[in-house]
């Protein structure tokens, strides 16, 4: 892939091309614009860079993995060229969290009152993962212990494979536990060896000394599949219950922890997503049930894959309207059912853009060829109506043809 | 390819695909077996270690299939033409032995019923011989 170079172009179409372009015919060939964009970091996740492009830092990509981005992300990177993404008011909003979520030394009133998990949500296209990707960005890049998983659906869509546990009627996945682990010792790893273990940890049959950090049991969970299950529990009770390091834990289409799976008992019976072990370590920390005593525990839903949305959560994120009933009598009336909405976490909607985010995002577009039109106020604002603010939407409406 | 059980498997199938190559398992038999195995749906055969072929080997070894439900899918249609029933007789004569009609269509029926009775021949059908198709040898 000719990028980068001074002879590199690409085609209209937003292809890069590795045939040599040098006298090529401009109306097929576009030069590569080189846009200087800053890397998301603590330093420039601030007001500044609000409606501003940043570039995701390369090493959190390699650590999350190749192929392993949540949603289109992937293929939008490819053709921007570039890992870049728009920073937003709502950005700054749960980096401002986040950092009162990690600085958070308790006061009496603050820590009596119980953390509750976030979840972000909104419609398809909206910017959720992007927004949870930015946020885990932000954090491995603030020292923080991030454990991220861009996409849970391969926990439950039987893609990967599982096995009963031995001990209990849980179903086991060493390989996707591996592989998260893999994941935080690669975005966590200075962080990880400052928390020491604090006392000995036995897994398996090897026992770690208390002087060991907690890098050393993630590094001992790699190597051995079988414990790895055991390594990610011990993992999250000694980084929750510790405040040297703030801790992230952020799981994209977070809403298969409460669905059902692609998996099935011995019995060939349907298997609740309760039922696998990986899924019930991170269960209680979105039903309240467990909490950080520094960091914050967010996640993002995906309507991407409707079966694996519960239809009582999606209920519940997003109820219908409801009249408040006049009649005391009909009110106080048991046997009136009315849709839960209560949910253990707290819900952050994802709104539509604005008009300047909307414009950001269309000058990016402009700047990396994707569209080859001037981008003029009425453009914007026609396709920022029409998109109805969504991204998804203004990105299709600019790319298709017809 | 894979041998398991007198029968080559193709390794790149997905495993669920791969056990309807057997003679008597379907789709539905072959997802049971993946779950009472605990193999998740994208499992290829050539992912599985040799413990869980073995695994597999085993419970295949449990069930009738291939020869052995042949055998008994035949032996089933020789009893009853042994002991005289009806759709021994519709079998012997190689129509239709569910009730169809015969006036027209019944093609399948003349073609594949009385082949299993075509193989085997023992004196109590000599004196039906009448009946028996005309494609029959035992005539």
């Amino acid at each position: 892939m000719a990028e980068g170079g001074s002879n590199s172009k690409k085609l209209r179409s937003g292809t890069a091309t590795a045939v040599n372009t040098v006298g090529a015919n401009p109306e097929y060939y576009v030069s590569n614009v080189q846009t200087n964009l800053r890397t998301l970091d603590e330093s420039t996740a601030n007001d500044a860079h609000i409606n501003k492009f940043m570039e995701i830092d390369g090493a959190f990509l390699d650590g999350i993995g190749k192929g392993h981005l949540p949603g289109v992300l992937e293929a939008d990177f490819k053709l921007f060229g570039r890992p870049a993404l728009l920073y937003r008011k709502l950005t700054q909003q749960l980096v401002d969290q986040l950092a009162k979520h990690a600085g958070a030394e308790a006061t009496a009133a603050a820590a009596a009152v119980p953390k509750r998990a976030s979840v972000i949500d909104g419609k398809n296209g909206a910017g959720k993962s992007a927004e949870l990707m930015k946020l885990a960005s932000v954090a491995a890049a603030s020292g923080h212990i991030v454990i991220y998983a861009s996409s849970t659906v391969s926990w439950v869509n039987s893609s990967r494979p599982y096995a009963p546990a031995n001990d209990s009627d849980l179903f086991v996945q060493h390989e996707v536990t591996m592989d998260l682990l893999r994941s935080v010792a690669s975005l966590s790893k200075e962080a990880l060896g400052k928390v020491p273990l604090g006392k000995s940890v036995v897994v398996g049959k090897k026992t770690l000394a208390a002087d060991k950090t907690l890098a050393d049991l993630v590094e001992f969970g790699i190597h051995t599949p079988s414990l790895a299950h055991d390594v990610l529990e011990n993992l999250l009770a000694i980084a929750s219950a510790q405040k040297q390091v703030p801790v992230l834990i952020a799981l994209d289409s977070v809403n298969t922890l409460w669905c059902a799976t692609s998996y099935t008992d011995q019995q060939d019976v349907v298997l609740p997503a309760s039922r696998l072990r990986l899924v019930n370590a991170f269960l209680p920390f979105f039903e309240g049930k467990a909490a950080v005593a520094s960091g914050w525990v967010v996640g993002a839903t995906s309507y991407v894959e409707p079966r694996f949305m519960p239809k009582d959560l999606r209920l519940k994120l997003n109820p219908p309207p409801m009249v408040p009933l006049a009649n005391a009598d009909v009110a106080s009336d048991p046997s009136i059912a009315r849709p839960a909405s209560e949910v253990p976490f707290e819900v952050i909607k994802v709104d539509r853009l604005s008009a300047d985010e909307a414009q950001a995002l269309m000058l990016f577009y402009h700047k990396t060829s994707v569209i080859s039109t001037p981008v003029t106020n009425a453009l914007v604002a026609k396709k920022w109506v029409f998109a109805d603010g969504n991204p998804r939407e203004i990105f299709k409406s600019v790319t298709t043809y017809f | 390819m894979l041998h398991l059980l007198g029968v080559n498997l193709p390794d790149q199938k997905v495993v669920s695909v791969a056990l309807t190559y057997f003679y008597g398992i379907g789709p539905t038999t072959a997802r049971k077996i993946c779950s009472r195995l605990s193999f998740h749906k994208e499992c290829k055969l050539s992912e599985l270690t040799e413990g869980q072929l073995n695994q597999l080997s085993g419970v295949l070894s449990e069930m009738t299939i291939e020869n052995d439900l042949k055998r008994q899918v035949s032996a089933n249609v020789q009893h009853l033409r042994q002991i005289g029933t009806y759709v021994g007789k519709r079998h012997a004569m190689g129509l239709p032995v569910h009730g169809q009609n015969t006036r027209n269509n019944a093609r399948t029926a003349k073609k594949l019923n009385g082949k299993l009775l075509r193989k085997y021949s023992t004196t109590s059908t000599t004196a039906f011989a009448m009946f028996q198709s005309p494609l029959s040898k035992h005539v």
